[in-house]
């Protein structure tokens, strides 16, 4: 029996990992012409865009791209890891506490904290940018960073919040119990027995609130405006590139200077970011 | 007695100190702005102008016989539709291809899922690199004296061209959530498969799909979410066009909003799209979750 069914599951093996590759290559394809094409003239990415001949590539595109007067990429980097930073610290500071309030408590009230907190996730937030022009304007943060920054926060409370509870019913009650006996407050035992403990969800949210404040582009875009002088990468490469659209030596290296730290990021990282995604998949 | 209400007062005290910040943010940031929405739907604002002007349902009678409003509806339905059922699909296949632990299964995993990594935005003007009328590829084929074809630049050609970035970008998303689900799919029960003598087709059928149930749901419901506020990549893909072809609702409310100045009219829009966007969610995760009853019992 068992010899039997050896042959043909070694055939399909070789058919999975051909269709693998093929499936793989057509993947990197837009990869591989954005990486060879910010080293080439424009002559030469029309007419032999696959082509990867040593003596015709030049770093003279990218050198002019990363001093594009009409986008400082390093200025770029700068501010959106300043925002990175803060949605991320920000998020973790007011997620945590009221999670762990809704998942040790059985009470009605905070079963539908936690639907009004999850409805979140349904509201587009394209949708919600525009009445939100008008809170922060009432409120005296349009166009701050301050401003944009609480309500990228605010974006990522649903998810961290349905994510964290989720986590923290998994870690048995009778620990926090146990320091609240030996005096600790709720606050103490949240962040010093509890909050230790979420470390893999904590690490799953940080790392897809990081892509997702990164590549951001339609609330910087309206919040921080063209007049506060503020961009990020993808509200600079938008104003880069938009213009310059069919000059492909402006194009492709920009696009690849926007790209690189987070690709780089996601290599060395990218066994969390996908075992990350898959704990938040089950857990839900 | 005074002491115990004293305490009682400052432990829910504290409760309030752990939920209240968390929730005023939300309050203010999300709640007050969708109710601000509802409210600015039912007047005719320029978004200058110091007092709205109430006008009950007049933008959303107007929304009925907005052809370009029914247009973008329609070409969210269908990218939303087809893109789910493109994601769900290939999601679920490769994940079965990439399953197991093994050098090269985690090497294909990451080449499926790395476009995710790049913003939509960037996806999008690459695409729109190789793909334009003067674009890589087109050039490339014209430099061998073909024809040049219509990527970008034909209405039908375009929209395809969307969903199909839009599912290149997207579906490695699917497939790790595909892969997690697949964890749990009980090893004892596919060891029984075998040994009764189930083809992988039946096991397929009757124990890994079951199983997967759950994950299916919230891979559907994700998918119908995400594709239905498409916006970022048709900014950079396609700009909308040609002529309004790709305009999704996302699109059309921020082009009437802030271009058009018509606050009232795309509020409406937003109105419409999120009760449409929860009530397709909602809709999925009951049907998905009768259909478990149903196989449990």
């Amino acid at each position: 029996m068992a010899t039997v069914q050896l042959r043909p599951l070694r055939t399909k093996g070789w058919g999975r990992i051909a269709f693998l590759v093929l499936t793989s290559v057509l993947m990197l394809v837009p990869m591989y012409l954005l990486i060879v094409s910010a080293f080439k003239s424009q002559q030469d990415i029309l007419t032999h865009p696959f082509s990867l001949s040593p003596d015709q590539l030049t770093t003279e595109y990218l050198r002019k791209a990363a001093t594009n007067p009409d986008f400082n990429i390093l200025k770029g980097y700068a501010v959106t890891i300043l925002f990175v930073v803060s949605v991320n610290v920000l998020s973790v500071a007011l997620a945590g506490p009221v999670s762990y309030v809704i998942a040790r408590r059985s009470e009605r009230r905070y079963r539908m904290l936690l639907l009004l907190f999850v409805a979140g996730t349904f509201i587009p937030s394209q949708v919600l940018v525009i009445p939100v022009v008008y809170t922060l304007k009432f409120l005296g943060l349009m166009g701050t960073i301050p401003g944009f920054v609480l309500f990228e926060t605010t974006l990522t409370l649903p998810f961290s919040i349905f994510l964290y509870a989720g986590y923290i019913m998994t870690i048995p009650a009778s620990l926090d119990e146990a320091a609240a006996v030996d005096g600790a407050g709720q606050h103490r035992v949240f962040w010093s027995i509890v909050f230790p403990l979420m470390k893999p969800a904590v690490v799953t949210m940080v790392i897809l609130n990081t892509f997702s404040v990164w590549n951001d582009f339609v609330n910087p875009q309206i919040i921080l405006g063209p007049g506060s002088g503020l961009y990020t990468v993808t509200t600079g490469v938008y104003a880069a590139v938009s213009q310059y659209s069919t000059d492909y030596t402006v194009v492709f290296p920009t696009l690849l200077l926007a790209v690189a730290p987070l690709l780089v990021v996601f290599v060395l990282l990218q066994r969390h970011v996908i075992s990350g995604l898959t704990a938040g998949a089950t857990k839900g | 007695m005074r002491a115990r209400l004293t305490t009682q007062l400052t432990g829910q005290l504290t409760t309030l100190s752990m939920v209240g910040p968390a929730l005023v943010l939300f309050v203010v940031m999300l709640v007050v702005p969708v109710g601000l929405s509802l409210y600015l739907s039912l007047t005719d604002w320029d978004g200058y102008s110091a007092n709205p002007a109430f006008v009950g349902l007049k933008n959303y009678v107007n929304l009925t016989h907005s052809a370009e409003a029914i247009r973008a509806g329609w070409v969210t339905l269908l990218i939303a539709a087809v893109g789910t059922v493109l994601l769900s699909v290939l999601g679920l296949g490769f994940a079965l291809l990439v399953n197991g632990a093994s050098r090269l299964n985690a090497f294909f995993r990451i080449v499926l899922f790395y476009p995710h990594v790049l913003s939509a935005l960037v996806v999008g003007f690459l695409w729109s690199a190789v793909l334009g009328t003067s674009g890589v590829v087109n050039g490339w084929l014209t430099s061998k004296g073909a024809e040049v074809l219509p990527f970008l630049s034909n209405p039908n050609w375009a929209l395809a061209s969307l969903i199909g970035v839009l599912v290149w970008a997207g579906f490695g998303v699917n497939v790790v959530l595909y892969l997690a689900g697949l964890q749990t799919v009980s090893k004892d029960l596919l060891e029984a498969a075998r040994i009764d003598g189930a083809s992988t087709r039946q096991t397929f059928f009757s124990v890994t799909l079951p199983a997967l149930a759950p994950v299916v749901t919230v891979n559907l419901v994700l998918s119908l979410v995400t594709l239905l506020k498409t916006y970022d990549l048709v900014v950079s893909l396609t700009g909308g066009g040609p002529a309004g072809s790709t305009q999704t609702a996302a699109y059309l409310i921020l082009w009437d909003s802030f271009h058009n100045n018509a606050l009232g009219f795309g509020s409406a829009q937003s109105v419409v799209l999120m009760v449409i966007t929860a009530g397709l969610a909602l809709t999925v995760a009951r049907l998905r979750s009768r259909a478990d009853r149903g196989v449990q019992t």
